[in-house]
């Protein structure tokens, strides 16, 4: 949602590879060293050469913030105020592009004045308990560069002004004019394989294929004549608003694919309450998932290894998947029991192949349309591709931005500050993250006994300062409550974690760390904060 | 661009490559072991890379730069020495074995290392489809093969061979037990074989016919198919049970029987031909027994027919207190004399020679002794009379000659030792030899040709025979050999037909034997410490009946090992065979230079490493070319050589602590040093199909390479193109077993209310309650009551029809995906 309000699209501006080309990398609120391993050895790459500038702001002393040049560690969920405060240093010191804000960028005055006014760094140091210095030090390195590259995480986006800290970055990117050039770029990285691929097919509530928005009646028509089925004009729940429906009776069933909420979502007991409340709940999945436990219909799916189709990596690649292997008894791909579904409901859906349905994409989405099958099985590619004979785009913006006048926005963003804070009663800080071995709610890897054997439990990270106080040590087994719920969990003594501040993964099921976690959300995109849970530590 | 010459060919490059990047980007054969990439330089060059530059003399490629109008040779006489020379160098230090020792002497072929290594991990379909490749009747060698390759377990300097003959039969018994998936068929080729004899030639010849898709049809003069399987050999070693049920897997693949039908009989290869049969094989086996030549020996029964008799219950008089004879000493012999012991008899087995020179494994001899079956050993019937119910046998003792010519030491009686002895039965269980009457059976199998042994005369690598489209092959053409060499030749036989069928050119096959390293080809050659690095842990048999249950009736004397059982005694496998035999360059690049291993060390100087969770560490087979250590991006490989290259090379190597477990040094190592734990099963890369995919974890979306054998994932390799150019991290490399997991949702569930279990119901059932449901609260709630989660885990196609789902099918946008997680 940030991204969309400054360049005025969602979509990832850069190729990976701009990591191997760009003078000064930024990380912010991401760990790819545990989450996007491959992102990391890039940077390593770049390290090892002694090549790159390297800035990490992260609270935790992770294993790139370790190797980097200068290492932020914000107060959690401050980011909005840091990056505002080094804006503020870029505006001040006149550090900015002119030429390209002049060409490309709108709103530069109001958002100066915003900046300027609302975010002079004294303020920006109460709020991040940052050193000025080391915010200056940051936007001379990054304004100063020839290009740079920022990068985030969820760590970014998973809090009250998420979207705000989204369009605060991107904000930086524009002020530099580090967009459409090589080695440049403001982007996410995604934690799952089709995170990108699932929001470009358009499977949101407000949004059909392509980004096309649903409240259009124009779009709505387009589909329509595609589909020959109304398209509904009411605007759908998202997914929280989903839980909040059940809650109160007026959602009544709820189709669940390949999504295991009643492990991974923030706040569990509510989003229990909620399915609970359901009176008919499908699972398509393909292990009995927490959340499969719970439905009263589970259908068995293939995995990834299993099927053909596309995947659309975090750099916009479409990428073309193959059947390796068998699927075990009668489990099917997802799209053949969807068809056999919408055939029961009548509709005459007659997709023979995911190819088929490729081609349906094609005519749904013009970005992808040059994009074939056939094209695929040589190299993936990366959408935009308007024809066959188009090579895909590596890089956004070169020419210019997706709006109506061609031009990026400088959004003032909003700084709401978490809704938890330590107090006497819950004086620990928790993040919630991934550790390498393990993946989302670990429903694959904990039954991979090759990685279960590397990462076999949930860990407490805490600092050693802490850990003395309370006289705890490693494996001692510590009872973790929040104003939501308990668990109890092994300690593992870390310094990639500051004092006062304790993190977990959420990879297992037998220690449901989002039993704990907030119930807070972005203001403008309902995601939960998972990044912020006060809880209390108590020796068992 | 730079534009020079390799080979006289117009290649270009960019301003500071050297001539080997531009030779690997033009494919242009020049060896390496040491080149990782342009940005990777090696340190120590390998120097394998040694070209000739045109007024320049010799250089190596790695690090000379390129120039315009370079002139470069990479295959002078110059060069293929310099060659030459280092790799020998390189040989002197490389202690291994390319080929596992228990798969060499393997007629069947088989992956035994591959198939042991899966049933340690507990993948026993992956196991018994793994054995299938080769063999299609498991269940029935794993109880009669003579095993050639335990003799040569390397386990035996241990403690004990590894029980492998047990192991293959636990796999075919429990596919047996839980039915195991079919091979996929093609689409058929239109074309028809006839197969005469429904033995173990014929079905395996069969069986790899179909798996190419021809249609086959079996004829056999038995009603039911499985020839000496069936038929032969005695219960007591092989049930009937278990051949019906392993043949008629077999048939499943729609094979016809046509039994009943003899040829010669009932049909002529003419008559074959005529009713549209394009190709034959001829796998009759070899029934005719042998004569002696002494006085009364036609007075003694036919063993074969005994056994035959036997397992048809039409033998099963009690023979107790009676006296029989078994003349010979072969397999027909001891069987014919335990079956008999199970009638109660008292049974005598009559060899002209000791019993260390008996053709059957010594361990059968064991059991027919336990069994209480005497033997007269260097003796011989010279005579045979009958007087009323009894017979007189005229006994010698023997001796043998001097080694003549051919080194046989012939066997003489020895005069004077003569003895008559009396017996209430003899049977004769002589070699059987061949059968030559069908020249007799029509117009071409008058044409058939005969060798002066009395077989038929076939082409040895094609199993031909000198009418077109007719092959031959098991015992029909060699004389009594074992079930696993005629399933052997049956393969064979079917690979030649489906090339005459398809008039494809036979695939050529080179000889690579003087490409393969090895540990010591005997047990004694091998260096005794390298035994010493494993712990000791006896082999378990598997259960057997007693003495008395044995010789009291037919029952199966073995029986087959637990999963547990099987488990633990796969473990004990060393693993001797290389597991980076598919990736190993350094033998590829012998075999292109034709250098062969002369020379090679038998001193045993690392052991196997393995501290790491998922790789294993042979130091005997670095190469020190270091890639691994530049390619790590980690940092996490310590490495040190001193003396590189001599007899004194010494090697350290180990993973520090910052290791992430990526597997990337495994991936780039050129040989076996570095391999991947779980892979477990030795292949070669013409033996899997590799899959390209994309890794289904993280956004990164690295470009795999999935190696699948059958339904085997044997490992994922890192594709080198954008974004990972062959990286990968621990779960994309090493987390793929999630699909044979037992966990996996197999079958629809469904439940009427949270309170009630699940039931298994089929897809259709599933559907239609989903539907009913779904239908049921749109009309009374209106479609805003539905509501659809979709996955950033599927795929577009999937999340596209989702939301189609949604919109289209169900009437809401109440459509969201994880994408916010």
């Amino acid at each position: 949602m940030g991204l969309a309000a400054t360049t005025g699209t969602g979509a990832p501006s850069s190729s990976f590879d701009e990591v191997l080309r760009t003078e000064t990398l930024i990380l912010i609120g991401a760990n790819p060293y545990e989450a996007h391993p491959v992102l990391a050895q890039k940077v390593l790459e770049r390290i090892n050469k002694e090549n790159l500038k390297l800035i990490v702001i992260d609270p935790r002393k992770t294993y790139l913030a370790k190797l980097a040049n200068l290492w932020l560690p914000l107060k959690p969920g401050t980011d909005v105020a840091l990056l505002n405060g080094i804006a503020y240093v870029i505006l001040k010191e006149n550090l900015y592009n002119k030429e390209f804000i002049e060409k490309h960028v709108e709103n530069f005055e109001g958002y100066r004045e915003y900046i300027l006014s609302e975010w002079d760094l004294v303020k920006v140091q109460r709020i991040t308990e940052i050193n000025p210095v080391l915010i200056e030090k940051t936007a001379m390195i990054y304004a100063k560069s020839k290009s740079g590259l920022i990068w985030w995480g969820v760590g970014l986006v998973e809090h009250r002004s998420g979207s705000y800290a989204v369009m605060a970055a991107s904000n930086l990117a524009l002020l530099c004019g580090f967009y459409g050039k090589p080695g440049c770029g403001a982007m996410p990285l995604r934690g799952h394989n089709n995170v990108q691929g699932a929001c470009d097919m358009g499977a949101l509530p407000y949004v059909l294929p392509g980004y096309q928005r649903v409240s259009d009646p124009a779009v709505r028509l387009r589909f329509k004549e595609l589909w020959g089925t109304d398209i509904p004009d009411k605007p759908g729940l998202n997914e929280t608003k989903m839980y909040e429906a059940a809650l109160k009776g007026d959602l009544k069933a709820l189709y669940i694919i390949g999504y295991n909420i009643a492990a991974t979502h923030a706040n569990l007991n509510f989003v229990w309450k909620a399915l609970e409340n359901l009176e008919f709940m499908i699972v398509q999945d393909i292990f009995m998932t927490r959340t499969a436990q719970m439905a009263h219909v589970v259908l068995p799916a293939e995995s990834f290894l299993e099927k053909e189709g596309t995947f659309t990596n975090g750099e916009r690649r479409i990428q073309k998947i193959n059947p390796a292997v068998k699927p075990p008894g009668e489990a099917l791909p997802d799209w053949k029991i969807l068809q056999k579904l919408a055939n029961r409901l009548g509709f005459n859906w007659d997709y023979e192949t995911p190819e088929d349905i490729w081609n349906e994409i094609r005519r749904a989405v013009p970005a992808m349309k040059g994009i074939t099958y056939e094209r695929l099985e040589k190299t993936g590619i990366q959408w935009p591709c308007p024809d066959e004979n188009h090579p895909g785009t590596e890089l956004l913006f070169t020419n210019g931005f997706p709006t109506y006048t061609g031009k990026a926005k400088l959004v003032p963003p909003k700084y709401i500050s978490p809704e938890e804070h330590p107090d006497k009663e819950y004086p620990f800080l928790l993040i919630t993250g991934t550790r390498l071995y393990h993946f989302r709610s670990g429903s694959m890897t904990n039954k991979i006994s090759t990685l279960k054997q590397l990462c076999p439990y949930e860990k407490l990270s805490i600092n050693s300062e802490d850990a003395k106080k309370l006289e705890i040590y490693n494996d001692s087994l510590v009872k973790l409550k929040s104003r939501r719920g308990e668990i109890t969990v092994k300690v593992e003594i870390s310094d990639e974690v500051p004092p006062g501040i304790v993190f977990m993964d959420f990879h297992f099921e037998d220690t449901l760390t989002n039993l704990l976690t907030s119930s807070a959300k972005d203001e403008l995109a309902d995601t939960p904060e998972y990044k912020i849970t006060t809880v209390k530590i108590e020796k068992l | 661009m730079i534009k020079f010459e390799i080979n006289k060919q117009e290649v270009y490059g960019f301003s500071g490559e050297t001539i080997l990047d531009v030779a690997k980007r033009y494919n242009i054969y020049i060896p390496s072991l040491c080149y990782l990439s342009k940005d990777k330089p090696s340190k120590i060059s390998c120097g394998l890379c040694v070209v000739e530059v045109k007024g320049e003399g010799i250089k190596r490629a790695c690090e000379t730069k390129i120039k315009e109008g370079l002139k470069v040779f990479t295959n002078t006489p110059e060069v293929k020495k310099i060659r030459k020379e280092l790799l020998q160098k390189l040989i002197k230090n490389h202690y291994g074995d390319c080929k596992a020792p228990c798969h060499v002497p393997c007629p069947g072929g088989l992956n035994i290392q591959g198939y042991i290594g899966l049933i340690a991990k507990g993948d026993f379909k992956g196991a018994l489809a793994l054995i299938k490749e080769k063999l299609p009747l498991p269940a029935s060698v794993g109880r009669v093969c003579p095993r050639f390759c335990e003799p040569v377990c390397r386990r035996a300097l241990v403690d004990e061979p590894i029980a492998i003959n047990h192991l293959k039969r636990f796999v075919a018994d429990y596919g047996l037990k839980y039915g195991e998936d079919l091979p996929s068929i093609p689409p058929s080729t239109g074309k028809r074989v006839a197969i005469i004899g429904a033995g173990p030639s014929g079905l395996s010849c069969a069986y790899f016919l179909r798996l190419k898709g021809h249609e086959v049809t079996i004829f056999d003069a038995h009603e039911e198919p499985g020839g000496l399987l069936r038929y032969g050999i005695p219960s007591y070693k092989l049930p009937i049970e278990i051949v019906r049920k392993e043949v008629e897997n077999i048939f499943r693949l729609d094979i016809e029987f046509q039994g009943g039908k003899v040829w010669g009989k009932d049909f002529s290869l003419k008559d074959l031909f005529e009713q549209g049969f394009s190709a034959i094989f001829i796998g009759v086996g070899a029934r005719k027994e042998r004569k002696l030549g002494f006085e009364g020996e036609e007075l003694a029964l036919s063993g074969l027919k005994l056994l035959f008799d036997i397992k048809e219950n039409k033998f099963r008089e009690n023979l107790s207190g009676k006296r029989v004879l078994v003349i010979a000493g072969g397999y027909t012999a001891i069987a014919v004399a335990r079956s008999i012991r199970r009638l109660s008899a008292d049974v005598y087995v009559i060899y002209r020679r000791s019993k260390l020179e008996m053709p059957i494994p010594q361990r059968e001899l064991r059991d027919a002794e336990k069994e209480g079956i005497k033997f007269l050993f260097m003796s011989m019937p010279l005579k045979i009379q009958k007087e009323g119910d009894k017979y007189r046998v005229l006994t010698v003792k023997t001796i043998l000659s001097e080694p003549d010519e051919h080194k046989v030491r012939k066997v003489l009686p020895a005069k004077g030792t003569e003895e008559w002895q009396e017996f209430d039965l003899v049977i004769k269980a002589l070699r059987e030899g061949p059968e030559t009457d069908f020249v007799n059976y029509g117009k071409l199998e008058e044409k058939l040709e005969i060798n002066p042994g009395g077989y038929l005369v076939v082409n040895n690598f094609t199993l031909e025979i000198n009418v077109p489209g007719v092959f031959a092959g098991g015992d029909f053409i060699y004389g009594p050999k074992t079930v696993i060499q005629a399933v052997a030749s049956g393969r064979k036989a079917a690979q030649s037909i489906n090339t005459y069928l398809l008039k494809e050119k036979s695939p050529k096959k080179t000889i690579t034997v003087k490409f393969d390293f090895s540990r010591g080809k005997r047990l004694d050659q091998i260096d005794p410490y390298y035994a010493e690095q494993f712990s000791e842990k006896q082999s378990k048999s598997p259960k057997e009946l007693p003495i008395s249950e044995r010789i009291s009736s037919f029952k199966e004397i073995y029986s087959t090992f637990s999963e547990k059982e099987a488990i633990e005694e796969a473990q004990r496998c060393l693993q001797c065979g290389c597991l980076g035999f598919h990736k190993c360059e350094f033998r590829e690049i012998l075999i292109k230079e034709n250098v062969s291993v002369i020379g090679i060390p038998t001193k045993f100087r690392y052991p196997l490493n393995k501290d790491h969770p998922l790789i294993n560490v042979e130091l005997n087979k670095c190469i020190a070319c270091f890639r691994c250590m530049r390619a790590c991006p980690y940092n996490s490989i310590e490495m040190k050589i001193i003396d590189k290259g001599t007899p004194e090379e010494h090697i350290t190597f180990y993973f520090k602590e910052t290791c992430v477990k990526c597997g990337i040094c495994v991936d780039v190592c050129p040989t076996g040093a570095l391999t991947k734990k779980e892979q477990k099963v030795p292949y070669s890369l013409e033996n899997v199909k590799i899959v390209k995919s994309v890794c289904g974890y993280c956004g990164v979306g690295c470009n795999i390479n999935i190696h699948v054998r059958n339904n085997t994932i044997l490992e994922i390799t890192g594709e080198n193109r954008p974004p990972n150019y062959g990286n990968l991290c621990v779960k994309g490399r090493f987390g793929f077993e999630i699909y044979k997991n037992e966990e996996r949702l197999k079958k629809p569930l469904i439940r009427e209310d949270r309170k009630d279990e699940f039931k298994e119901v089929s897809w259709e059932e599933a559907l239609d309650f989903v539907a009913e449901k779904l239908s049921k609260i749109k009309k009374v709630y209106g479609s805003h009551a539905i509501g659809l989660l979709s996955s950033s885990k599927i795929t577009n196609e999937e999340n596209y029809l989702a939301q189609k789902f949604a919109r289209a099918v169900l009437g809401t946008n109440n459509i969201d995906c994880s994408a916010r997680v």
